[in-house]
């Protein structure tokens, strides 16, 4: 198989302090992977760092055949449109509908008005949150904003979805939705790596599990398999 | 077409979001665009009013007495050939006196006692447009007073200097307030994006999540710029002309300088354009500047 995600002893440092330190891994197509580990184990610094919203200090870094590293300023968009990123905090537009807030990455692309229409409503519609398309975001539950949050992510197609502690702020029922959701996104072909500190995620995930601790990549195992290094 | 929509959308919004930054900002580029209209407004009339004038100036060649009919049509050939003439009109003694009398009836008596008609004859000789210049028709007249035959060559040279003295500082201060205020109204504008661009930052962070690129981002505040610039110039041309028509009402009222309101002009529409598309480059310009300062990390 192909490796989507490769990343070759990157390392990263924040005011002298190893965010993350000689990390090797490799992300293979159509692949589920969760990324565990604690707060300031260097779960977000890394995700930052495959949407080159962060620069590794040392080590190089593929997503989809590109090395991210070597982007010039002007081509990290047109990354960031292959790899959908979910947050623990939603990020909505709080004055923009569901259907715009979802429509908006189309729109930079600058997609025709007929596919922003499909699309948008394919997206809503595999997220279950269809009929609340002209409300505000606001307006929406915890639940409802994050699963919104994850059809704008996947409404472009990405070949990667990343989420970063995307059932930080949900109770249990929501977050085994949520990852019932990526898990759906994942049988469709997408890449999806969710980087969360929740050990009962694993509850819910039968599937490839990289552990970060202190910056340091400590085990890889499949839930279920055992640890391994 | 969706996309479009979209940028037009979010200058609007950034306008209508930030409301009093956005009036205050018009208002004070307005103020500013205006005062630099002034000068402009100054410049343009005494500019007209000079070529005006400048069309009547004409210049009096009188001649010795005792010249003979040849000597005089010579001179005359001599000054409609020269390239720096568009008119020659001969002027003798006996219609010279003729004038003197229509003109001052109640001192023609003064000429009487004499005998002899005083007056000389004379030319008077227009200059082509292109030599009305003070420098221009001053060599003209050097040249001419030392042609033979020639007595005299008068014209008012002090008031053709003046006049293009005055225009000459006018036009100087036109621009040094020109770039003065055009710079203030830039930094308004620019601070005013800036103010737009702090209070949206987070939106500009989604957009970037999302793979907008750096110019996507930046077009709604470039438009924003570009309408305030726009906005701030239409105004100070409406102040400019209620102040124009204000003038001229009070010239009116008070009879004073009668027949001057008729000189008196506004900027015509293609100027008023003019004006309101520099301001919308300034307003552009202030985004831009704005934009660049901010950096690339907030857009």
């Amino acid at each position: 198989m192909d490796a989507i995600i490769q990343l070759i002893h990157v390392s990263k440092w924040h005011d002298r302090r190893a965010a993350l330190s000689d990390v090797t891994f490799e992300i293979e197509k159509g692949e589920f992977v969760l990324l565990m580990g604690a707060s300031g184990a260097g779960k977000s610094t890394l995700l930052r760092m495959l949407i080159a919203e962060e620069q590794p200090d040392e080590g190089q870094i593929f997503v989809h055949g590109k090395n991210v590293t070597k982007l010039r300023p002007s081509e990290i968009p047109y990354l960031r449109r292959k790899v959908g990123a979910v947050f623990q905090d939603f990020r909505l537009l709080p004055k923009k509908s569901v259907f715009d807030n979802v429509a908006l990455p189309l729109i930079v692309q600058g997609a025709s008005e007929k596919d922003i229409r499909r699309k948008v409503t394919e997206a809503l519609r595999a997220v279950d949150v269809d009929h609340k398309n002209d409300q505000l975001p606001s307006s929406l539950s915890t639940g409802e904003q994050q699963r919104v949050c994850i059809a704008r992510s996947i409404v472009n197609g990405p070949v990667v979805l990343l989420a970063d502690e995307p059932t930080g702020n949900l109770d249990p029922e929501r977050t085994r939705e949520i990852i019932e959701l990526f898990k759906l996104i994942n049988a469709r072909g997408t890449t999806v790596v969710v980087a969360t500190h929740d050990p009962h995620v694993l509850k819910y995930v039968n599937r490839r599990v990289i552990t970060l601790v202190h910056g340091v990549l400590l085990a890889e195992h499949r839930v279920g398999e055992g640890v391994g290094g | 077409m969706r996309r479009l929509f979209y940028l037009v959308r979010e200058a609007w919004v950034n306008m209508r979001t930030n409301r009093t930054t956005t009036i205050v900002a018009i208002l004070t580029t307005a103020f500013a665009l205006a005062c630099v209209g002034i000068f402009l407004l100054l410049y343009m009339n005494l500019r007209n009013a000079a070529g005006s004038l400048q069309e009547d100036v004409k210049v009096m060649v009188y001649l010795e007495d005792r010249r003979s009919s040849e000597q005089v049509r010579e001179l005359e050939r001599t000054l409609k050939t020269d390239r720096m003439v568009d008119g020659v009109l001969f002027i003798s003694k006996e219609q010279a006196l003729g004038e003197f009398r229509v003109q001052f009836p109640s001192e023609s008596h003064l000429l009487e006692g004499l005998g002899e008609n005083p007056l000389p004859a004379s030319f008077v000789v227009t200059l082509a447009p292109s030599f009305r210049s003070p420098d221009a028709m001053k060599a003209w007249v050097e040249r001419v007073q030392t042609m033979e035959g020639v007595a005299k060559v008068d014209y008012n040279q002090e008031w053709s200097s003046l006049l293009a003295g005055l225009i000459g500082y006018i036009e100087l201060a036109a621009i040094g307030v020109g770039i003065l205020l055009s710079a203030a109204a830039v930094t308004i504008i620019g601070n005013t994006t800036r103010l737009a661009l702090l209070a949206r930052q987070e939106e500009i962070e989604i957009l970037r999540s999302i793979g907008a690129t750096r110019t996507f981002i930046r077009i709604p505040y470039f438009l924003e710029g570009a309408v305030l610039g726009a906005c701030g110039s239409a105004l100070s041309l409406g102040i400019l002309k209620f102040a124009v028509e204000l003038f001229r009402q009070q010239i009116q009222l008070t009879g004073r300088f009668s027949g001057i309101e008729g000189m008196i002009s506004f900027f015509p529409l293609s100027v008023c354009l003019a004006l309101v598309m520099a301001g919308m480059g300034l307003g552009f310009a202030g985004s831009v500047v704005s934009l660049l300062r901010v950096g690339d990390g907030r857009a």
